[in-house]
């Protein structure tokens, strides 16, 4: 006894594979263009070639005169305005000189051990000049450090209504030098040009997205939570 | 006559008494309630705002902030809070599980104390890799630099105080400065090329840095994770090579391993609180900071002494 088989094709066998084949090409590429614009990157921005990251761009001394630095660019507006609140009428208003860093403590400029160890960086003051290229400016210049390898700082407060930088921040920047004069012009790209070298904080809003991300949802796996827990507090006897 | 005056006298005392009350109470509720997760950020906030916000602990003074498990109370109290103060980077992972658990991640207002600080990476990491250290707050400077955030978010939230809470947060950063100015008067002429230290682990690299104290080794850079024995010999081995004189441990929780430590090489141990237990005070931190600095201070002048 035979048995016939009869194959049958679909009638839209021929179109039933490219719609297939359309069809994946169109989903994968809707969630490709998705993720393009929509997705998430916590990383944080690169670093330019005249950028230095404070966080693992500086070592030692370095680093923990950048950190003083970072929290002095808050507070020196505050100084400002103590120390012009009573100026009489006429009397021109000025930035915090470095006696003024003596009184309030502040490092580091100020002169106590952790200065000396951290390299007795020679700190100078460049006051805003009434007119010309430099009207506004101010910088201070820390140079001359003690210990090997040590770079030079320099903290500029930008002014942007006297046409003498790029914007009105207070910036910090980091020479590899560890003597150098004070720049004759705080613009950005005549100090880059000078070995000058802009440092950036990573900071804790930058670790919270890299934690949290942009909507607040935690992006870290069940292991490296429980890795942080370990590492955050000490642990039991 | 007079019984008429008096009553007259006493119902306009009572109703002024009863109308205080009232503004009282009105004050009350007007007040900020400022929720905080560690004590440092207690100590921090207290002195921010005075009398004039209510600051409110997440988790019982008792609680052991490591490896924290969220109690039904902390989701009620959590409910009652403006504004939640928290370190973000490390510290209190646990009070995003209460939050998610009380349905308040999107509702409650959160101040990431740690969104203005430069951070370090953990030192001493044997693999060489920089992971961010988040005990910023066993500090001076980093320690000011979050209570300015603090008070900067504070009076974003409470605008018509915002003046009250910068003027606080600065005098207090002024009091946490002076505490370095303190331990410098403890070290005046002491020979500080002798001081050569190992840590227990990684909490105190922001005092250590701003002092300018180099760390020579760190026994559990990834602190809870103890080293295997072949880390431990080699740590030993440094420790022995580099002449380190001085070993600093956690204060509230001993560990078998310093004193293996200790043993193997003689080095003299000294204790470092890490603000993270007992009752939440205003004064905590700089109580606590200012014991922390004395220590060091013992440790280094006993370093100069010795004859290495």
């Amino acid at each position: 006894m035979t048995t016939m088989v009869q194959q049958v094709r679909p009638a839209g066998a021929r179109y039933e594979g490219l719609a297939l084949v359309v069809a994946t090409v169109a989903v994968v590429g809707i969630l490709a263009l998705y993720v393009h614009e929509r997705g998430r990157d916590n990383t944080p921005e690169p670093l330019l070639d005249w950028q230095i990251s404070a966080f693992d761009g500086l070592t030692g001394a370095d680093q923990a005169i950048y950190n003083s630095l970072y929290t002095v660019k808050d507070e020196i507006p505050f100084i400002y305005d103590d120390i012009n609140r009573f100026n009489a009428p006429g009397v021109k208003f000025h930035w915090p000189n470095l006696q003024d860093f003596q009184d309030w403590l502040l490092p580091p400029f100020y002169r106590d051990t952790s200065w000396q160890q951290n390299g007795s960086l020679k700190w100078s003051l460049f006051e805003p000049l009434p007119e010309g290229e430099m009207q506004g400016s101010t910088m201070y210049l820390g140079t001359d450090g003690q210990l090997p390898g040590q770079g030079s700082f320099l903290l500029v407060i930008g002014h942007v209504h006297a046409g003498f930088t790029n914007n009105n921040a207070i910036v910090i920047w980091w020479n590899a030098e560890n003597h150098v004069d004070m720049p004759q012009s705080g613009f950005r790209d005549r100090l880059i040009l000078q070995g000058w070298r802009e440092v950036v904080a990573y900071s804790g809003d930058q670790e919270v997205k890299r934690i949290f991300g942009e909507n607040g949802e935690d992006q870290r796996s069940e292991q490296e939570i429980e890795e942080l827990l370990k590492n955050a507090l000490p642990t039991e006897p | 006559m007079w019984s008429r005056r008096q009553t007259v006298l006493k119902t306009l005392a009572l109703a002024s008494a009863a109308l205080l009350a009232l503004g009282s109470q009105a004050a009350d509720a007007a007040k900020l309630k400022v929720g905080i997760t560690l004590h440092p950020y207690y100590s921090f906030v207290a002195n921010i705002v005075g009398d004039r916000a209510e600051v409110i602990p997440l988790i019982d003074a008792d609680a052991n902030p490591h490896g924290y498990a969220p109690q039904p109370a902390d989701m009620i109290r959590i409910t009652s809070m403006d504004v939640l103060v928290v370190n973000g980077i490390g510290h209190d992972s646990w009070a995003f599980e209460i939050l998610d658990a009380a349905g308040m991640r999107n509702k409650l207002t959160l101040i990431y104390a740690n969104d203005g600080v430069s951070l370090i990476p953990v030192a001493g990491d044997p693999s060489g890799e920089k992971i961010v250290n988040p005990h910023t707050f066993i500090s001076t400077t980093a320690a000011i630099q979050q209570v300015y955030t603090i008070a900067r978010k504070l009076g974003e939230l409470d605008k018509d105080n915002a003046t009250f809470f910068r003027d606080n947060a600065r005098r207090y950063a002024l009091e946490i400065r002076k505490l370095r100015a303190e331990f410098d008067a403890k070290i005046v002429g002491a020979d500080l090329s002798k001081f050569r230290c190992a840590t227990m682990h990684s909490g105190y690299d922001y005092i250590l840095q701003e002092l300018g104290l180099q760390v020579t080794a760190v026994i559990e850079p990834r602190h809870g994770v103890e080293p295997t024995a072949r880390q431990l010999a080699e740590t030993i081995d440094r420790i022995n090579a580099a002449k380190v004189n001085v070993l600093f441990a956690e204060k509230y929780f001993a560990s078998k391993l310093s004193d293996t430590i200790r043993e193997a090489t003689g080095v003299k141990m000294y204790s470092i609180s890490h603000i993270s237990s007992g009752e939440y005070t205003a004064e905590k931190f700089i109580d606590e900071m200012r014991e922390n600095l004395t220590t060091l201070a013992a440790g280094i002048n006993d370093a100069a002494k010795s004859g290495s």
